[in-house]
């Protein structure tokens, strides 16, 4: 980032545009931010105190909503459920993709030029168009309903992305360090495992966190693929809870913020992987 | 590593995206044995890939020519497709889509006045850039249940409305207001990134150029107008496309979660009715050939507009 502050300190600002520029910045932030507060207060109070003065502080704070969410709509099951399968599609992906990427970025490999354009024009299949086909499949081979056939469908629409952006990632690392591995007779797994994990931590971290809010978050094939109840993940669960309850808005708002609060605490504590990944986008 | 060292080299491969790697020169027997397990690394990933996305689209187009219901397929060439084109349905849905495109100039306004504002770097614009990624981190789900509620019967519009003697209006039983909503759904989840994405083609523009223009008298508007806009054209065009293409192929979740396409088909989008004819029709084969016809006007619509901004791209 230093180099980032050079330029800034050399930037002709006058110290007349700071105050408005700020005042607007504030604005914009508040149109993002108050309606997440605004979610958060609701879902702390009963629904007739809510009707009675819903943009006051709540006349009576209570956790009900959450606990009715727990006990009639297995809300903690599906928090579990989109946790397990948000972490094993991930794992997946890295194990996969970084193995791909340190192939394609270091190694000889033959028709690189036509993989890397396979990982590169699948990333461009609009999602819509994978759900008949996908279903159809996943049908045939008996894992409709189970966890298995939806990790699948996360791991392989996650790969080319992650190993796109892991190859860039693993190209920084040197030449030299990799020779000097080998020289010292570290075979692939070696080097892959001590010299590519670790100087490469920081791209497989933005990636992680990429993975896992994608998984966290996709809706769709959650909601075709796992049709029974009892095992459905969180954002369809939401979905259901969403339109059957419009009455009831601190009821929802207790679902949304449930949903909302993973991707919540990794924005808070991993922004800056975040923030790294977000260079990628432009490229793609 | 910084996401400034990242930036630079992500440009440059996806100028070259199949740049081969360096060769270290070795004996032709280690040589052969990298090469093989190279491609055993690669494999995996490879296979996962042609299998599960690679293959559905071939097999989507295969679909598409057939009547089915997922067990038995009836091979009937083009017959679902010259349905889909003789269907008002799908015409009404097709112009929905058509609607739809008004949130792309207002995003990209509204992430263009916010990247301007945060390229002032006045303090604590890290924290804004973060505070404005936030709907990003969030599921659609999530941004069209909350959007719904806000204007929902009982929600927070209606109820501020309520403060000034307005009756509660039905935002969803009208098709007009409820694509309305979905846009401003749209365009709140969808300015902050794009504001960062302008903010980095801002960041790329040589501050010396600036400075000339300052040196010579020009104000903040006119260095706004004649350099700042100019300069990022080429980012500005990419957020154009990723917008429109965003609104034929990624509407599904906010249609499903807000309106459920209703009323009537008003706010049906092709990829929400991709995913009705699916599951709710006994012909499978209609959904695909709709996918497939998605799948050939998004990469139409991609070249075109590549190819349009190519052409003020000779930077």
């Amino acid at each position: 980032m230093a180099e980032e502050d050079v330029i800034i300190s050399k930037r002709i600002t006058s110290g007349r545009t700071q105050w408005p520029v700020f005042v607007a910045l504030t604005v914009v932030a508040a149109s993002i931010l108050y309606p997440l507060y605004f979610v958060i207060i609701t879902s702390l109070r009963p629904n007739a105190d809510y009707l009675q003065n819903p943009f006051g502080l709540p006349g009576v704070w209570s956790l009900e909503n959450y606990i009715r969410l727990a006990e009639t709509y297995g809300i903690g099951q599906a928090f579990l459920n989109s946790l397990f399968v948000g972490t094993v599609s991930v794992s997946i992906v890295l194990v996969f993709a970084s193995l791909a990427g340190f192939a394609l970025a270091k190694l000889p490999v033959p028709g690189t030029k036509y993989i890397t354009a396979t990982f590169v024009s699948v990333m461009l299949i609009p999602g819509p168009v994978l759900i008949i086909p996908i279903y159809l499949m996943l049908a045939r081979l008996d894992l409709v309903g189970t966890y298995t056939g939806l990790i699948f469908v996360y791991v392989a629409t996650g790969l080319p992305f992650a190993t796109f952006f892991l190859t860039l990632s693993f190209r920084g690392i040197p030449d030299e360090v990799i020779e000097a591995a080998r020289i010292d007779g570290a075979g692939f797994f070696r080097t892959f495992w001590s010299v590519i994990m670790p100087m490469g931590s920081s791209g497989l971290a933005t990636l992680a966190v990429l993975q896992f809010l994608g998984a966290w978050n996709e809706l769709i094939f959650a909601f075709i693929l796992i049709p029974d109840e009892s095992m459905r993940l969180l954002t369809p669960q939401l979905a259901s809870i969403g339109t059957r309850f419009l009455t009831d808005q601190p009821l929802v708002s207790a679902g949304l913020f449930i949903t909302a609060s993973v991707p919540l605490i990794l924005l808070i504590f991993a922004s800056k992987y975040i923030m790294q990944g977000l260079q990628v986008g432009v490229s793609r | 590593m910084t996401s400034a060292s990242l930036a630079p080299r992500v440009d440059a491969a996806s100028a070259a995206p199949t740049r081969g790697a360096p060769l270290p020169r070795k004996p032709g027997g280690i040589r052969r044995r990298d090469r093989m397990i190279g491609l055993l690394a690669v494999l995996p990933a490879l296979l996962i890939v042609v299998g599960f996305m690679a293959f559905p689209v071939a097999f989507a187009v295969f679909i598409s020519f057939t009547r089915t219901n997922g067990l038995t397929y009836d091979w009937r060439w083009l017959d679902n497709y010259i349905a889909l084109l003789n269907d008002p349905i799908v015409h009404q849905v097709f112009l929905n889509n058509l609607k739809f495109l008004v949130s792309v100039p207002l995003v990209i306004f509204t992430a263009l006045i916010v990247s301007v504002l945060l390229f002032e770097r006045v303090r604590g614009w890290k924290y804004f850039r973060i505070i404005f990624f936030l709907p990003n981190v969030l599921s659609v789900a999530v941004i069209g249940i909350m959007f719904r509620n806000a204007f929902g019967f009982n929600g927070g519009v209606n109820q501020a409305l309520g403060v000034f003697g307005v009756e509660p209006i039905q935002f969803f039983t009208n098709g007009t207001t409820a694509i309305a909503i979905i846009i401003l759904a749209l365009v709140w989840s969808g300015f902050g990134y794009q504001s960062l994405l302008l903010l980095a083609g801002l960041t790329s523009i040589n501050p010396a150029v600036f400075e000339a223009a300052a040196i010579d008298g020009a104000g903040w508007w006119k260095r706004l107008w004649y350099i700042t806009l100019p300069n990022i054209r080429r980012v500005l065009g990419f957020v154009f496309i990723i917008n429109v293409l965003y609104t034929f192929s990624s509407l599904f979740g906010f249609v499903f979660v807000m309106t459920a396409g209703g009323p009537g088909f008003e706010t049906t989008t092709i990829d929400y009715l991709i995913y009705l004819r699916a599951f709710s029709s006994s012909n499978l084969g209609s959904g695909a050939a709709l996918a497939v016809i998605l799948f050939i006007f998004i990469g139409i619509l991609t070249l075109i507009q590549t190819r349009v901004f190519k052409l003020g791209e000779e930077d």
